[in-house]
């Protein structure tokens, strides 16, 4: 009975606190997540809704938008400009993935393995990365340059007559490509490298016991083991790629002839140097539909496989 | 990865804080006024003038904004979208048009005639560019032609007398005697130039000239007013430049890239990505070029004195001639200080400024009766510079005056790129240029 009659007076103004605790936690939860979602509303959502919106829009940046309805979505298809900014989006895309991602995975693997320096490496191939973008192109730009850029002038010395890179339209885009795999192939291996040092040594122990190959081992251990890691670096990076900008602008401004207007120069363009503010939003609209069905492609093609079962 | 979001994107969203911030007091206290500009060669002039005007004006502070010619333009549009451009900046014929009819520019025709502002000191056809349905909308600020400028050592090297380049004409058959000169200033790794039969075209140390406008305004405009084309049928008509006398100009401007070897090859020069063309004189890659009067400084400061002069432009088959244009100080019509940017436009028309400008040889000036002011300067600095007065008294033309502009420059410079690369057609691609730009 005592205890009883103990008991309860203390489980009863216990309850009250923790409840009053919990939304208190609750409040401070939601008061240190308001700055974030603010910023989330005001630069990411309220652009684009403002984007979507202006899509139906004629606007040239100077007077007040006109509405027109579907009309910027129906002269796309006879736009052949942006056509082939698709078109060069995806050359793009497929010039700069399946490269970057085998030379950073390779990087990945060599810098996993017990070599000298093996720090040192690693951030010498991050550190372009944590450059400016901007920076780096106008270097390259020197590099390329077809009369005085160090590149020719190299190869010169071996009798070989360089290319016009960046002026002729077959090289522009190979060459842009291969400045952004260079970029951005280190920062890509961090996320693998991560993902090897979480596999677990034993499963090589095992296999090392049952006498795999080293090829095999690759191919039945790691490369599956780096699932989670390989789907977001492809994710990202393909998001990325698609949406390739400041490199381009820099060093060929989407020329020669357009060859190298990506979807994303050429809303770029269709904005600020034709005032087409309108229709930019509508290719805005299409580069986002575009990248949101191939996200969602990716990680149905991931979930669809098999999973390693570790227990 | 890679980090950036679509430019329209980015403006939008700068433009909501933007507007948030856009209540600024109008009171009696002192006023911040924004300037914006794009040439770097003319930024002491500016500072100069600036200071002048503080004497008189201590309470409008001025902040100068500046910006490449490449971003100038994005900047002011997007800024204009936002409600948040500069209260005064300088203007250019090319978008004078669109501006003007966008209702984006202030109105100064009341503020002239209060102020007693006499347009006759200005030459009667530069103030009227600045017109627009018998509205007033600026300044002007300045006013430039082109003419050739040439180094002292090259010639002296290739045994050519100075006395004979204001004499030098061109024709679209064989090049006439300005071919050959240039023939004459390009010369190869062995020393033989471009008229010797061992010339290797592969291998040139010192080509005669370089060629690298964004627009045509220092290169192949001249040869197309010197050959009797006109860019557009009529001011505010349509552009023209698919005629004969034009696609023979643009011809002959290809030639000397791929037929004559004379000129610094397209694969450097083209833009965006080219230099000026001052960029190859002053290392020595060219020997002369066609520049426009406001680069004079930038030679002045690459080059040792004595060791470069200018002559007149080279004739064509019709003549000669040249691309003329000027600049104006124009107020944006949402400026939140009217009267103090009206204030600042109408100094920097004056007299008393223009002759500070004139006094640093930065560009010729509005004001006419300081022509000789400029012209002093450079004689000063061992420069005669009558060649860019020269020209500007005989046949010009001016950049196009019309709506299409955007469209217009996006598709010269598309199209004549690959002709100068040798890769188009003349013919081919100045139709192409003419379908897209008459078509909006």
């Amino acid at each position: 009975m005592q205890t009883l009659h103990d008991t309860e007076p203390r489980f009863e103004p216990e309850s009250a606190p923790r409840k009053h605790r919990r939304s208190n936690a609750a409040f401070e939860a939601y008061a240190m997540l308001a700055p974030s979602i603010l910023g989330f509303a005001v630069f990411l959502i309220a652009p684009i809704v403002i984007v979507v919106v202006l899509s139906f829009y004629d606007w040239n940046l100077l007077s007040d938008p006109e509405f027109i309805g579907l009309e910027n979505y129906r002269e796309l298809a006879g736009d052949e400009r942006a056509l082939k900014s698709i078109g060069n989006t995806f050359y793009y895309v497929l010039l700069n993935i399946p490269a970057q991602t085998v030379l950073a995975l390779l990087l990945a693997l060599a810098l996993n393995s017990k070599i000298k320096a093996r720090n040192t490496f690693r951030v010498l191939y991050v550190l372009p990365w944590m450059a400016m973008p901007v920076a780096l192109g106008v270097i390259w730009r020197w590099v390329f340059d077809p009369q005085y850029g160090a590149l020719n002038r190299f190869l010169d010395l071996f009798g070989v007559d360089g290319a016009a890179w960046l002026t002729d339209s077959t090289w522009a885009m190979p060459v842009i490509a291969s400045v952004n795999i260079w970029q951005y192939s280190g920062y890509t291996m961090l996320f693998f490298l991560a993902g090897l040092q979480a596999i677990p040594a034993q499963l090589y122990e095992a296999a090392d016991v049952d006498g795999a190959s080293p090829l095999y081992r690759f191919f039945a251990i790691t490369l599956p083991l780096l699932r989670p890691a390989m789907l977001f670096v492809l994710i990202t990076s393909v998001i990325g790629s698609f949406q390739v900008f400041d490199t381009i602008h820099v060093m060929t401004a989407g020329g020669p002839a357009g060859s190298t207007a990506t979807l994303n120069y050429q809303i770029y363009l269709e904005s600020f140097t034709q005032r087409n503010a309108g229709y930019a939003s509508m290719l805005a609209v299409i580069l986002f539909a575009i990248i949101a069905l191939i996200t969602l492609a990716q990680a149905a093609l991931f979930r669809k496989r098999t999973t390693y079962d570790f227990s | 990865m890679n980090k950036t979001r679509t430019a329209a994107i980015a403006a939008l969203a700068l433009a909501l804080p933007a507007a948030l911030a856009a209540c600024s007091g109008d009171d009696d206290g002192p006023v911040t006024l924004r300037y914006a500009f794009w040439d770097d060669n003319q930024r002491p002039a500016l500072e100069a003038m600036i200071k002048a005007f503080n004497e008189d004006h201590p309470d409008i502070e001025v902040e100068l904004e500046q910006n490449p010619w490449e971003d100038y333009w994005a900047g002011l549009d997007s800024r204009f979208a936002a409600e948040e451009a500069p209260d005064v900046f300088w203007n250019h014929v090319s978008r004078f048009p669109t501006y003007a009819a966008n209702g984006v520019l202030l109105p100064i025709t009341d503020d002239i005639e209060a102020d007693g502002v006499d347009p006759a000191a200005y030459p009667e056809d530069l103030y009227d560019s600045w017109q627009y349905e018998g509205d007033q909308y600026g300044l002007p600020k300045d006013w430039d032609s082109i003419a050739l400028v040439y180094r002292l050592d090259a010639l002296e090297a290739a045994g050519i007398d100075p006395a004979t380049v204001n004499d030098l004409e061109w024709n679209p058959v064989d090049g006439g005697a300005y071919v050959e000169f240039l023939q004459k200033l390009t010369v190869d790794a062995n020393g033989n130039n471009a008229l010797s039969p061992d010339f290797d075209p592969e291998n040139v140390v010192q080509y005669g000239t370089a060629m690298s406008s964004n627009t045509g305004q220092t290169d192949w405009w001249n040869y197309a007013v010197q050959n009797g084309c006109s860019l557009q049928t009529e001011p505010w008509g349509d552009y023209a430049i698919d005629a004969p006398e034009c696609v023979e100009a643009i011809q002959f401007t290809a030639d000397l890239y791929n037929k004559w070897h004379v000129a610094v090859p397209a694969e450097s020069t083209n833009q965006p990505n080219g230099g000026v063309p001052g960029d190859y004189v002053v290392p020595g890659q060219a020997a002369t070029t066609l520049d426009g009067s406001w680069m004079l400084s930038f030679y002045r400061d690459g080059l040792e004195p004595g060791s470069w002069a200018v002559a007149d432009n080279p004739s064509g088959p019709v003549g000669s001639g040249t691309v003329i244009n000027g600049l104006s100080n124009a107020i944006y019509a949402g400026t939140d200080h009217p009267d103090e940017a009206w204030e600042l436009v109408k100094f920097l028309g004056s007299e008393e400024a223009q002759s500070i400008s004139t006094g640093m040889g930065s560009v010729w000036p509005g004001v006419s009766s300081l022509n000789q002011g400029f012209a002093d300067y450079w004689a000063g600095e061992g420069i005669d510079v009558t060649g860019f007065q020269t020209a500007a008294e005989g046949t010009t033309t001016g950049y196009p005056l019309s709506m299409n502009d955007a469209a217009f420059g996006t598709a010269a410079m598309d199209e004549f790129n690959q002709v100068w690369l040798g890769q188009k057609d003349a013919q081919e691609a100045a139709e192409a240029v003419v379908a897209i730009a008459n078509a909006e």
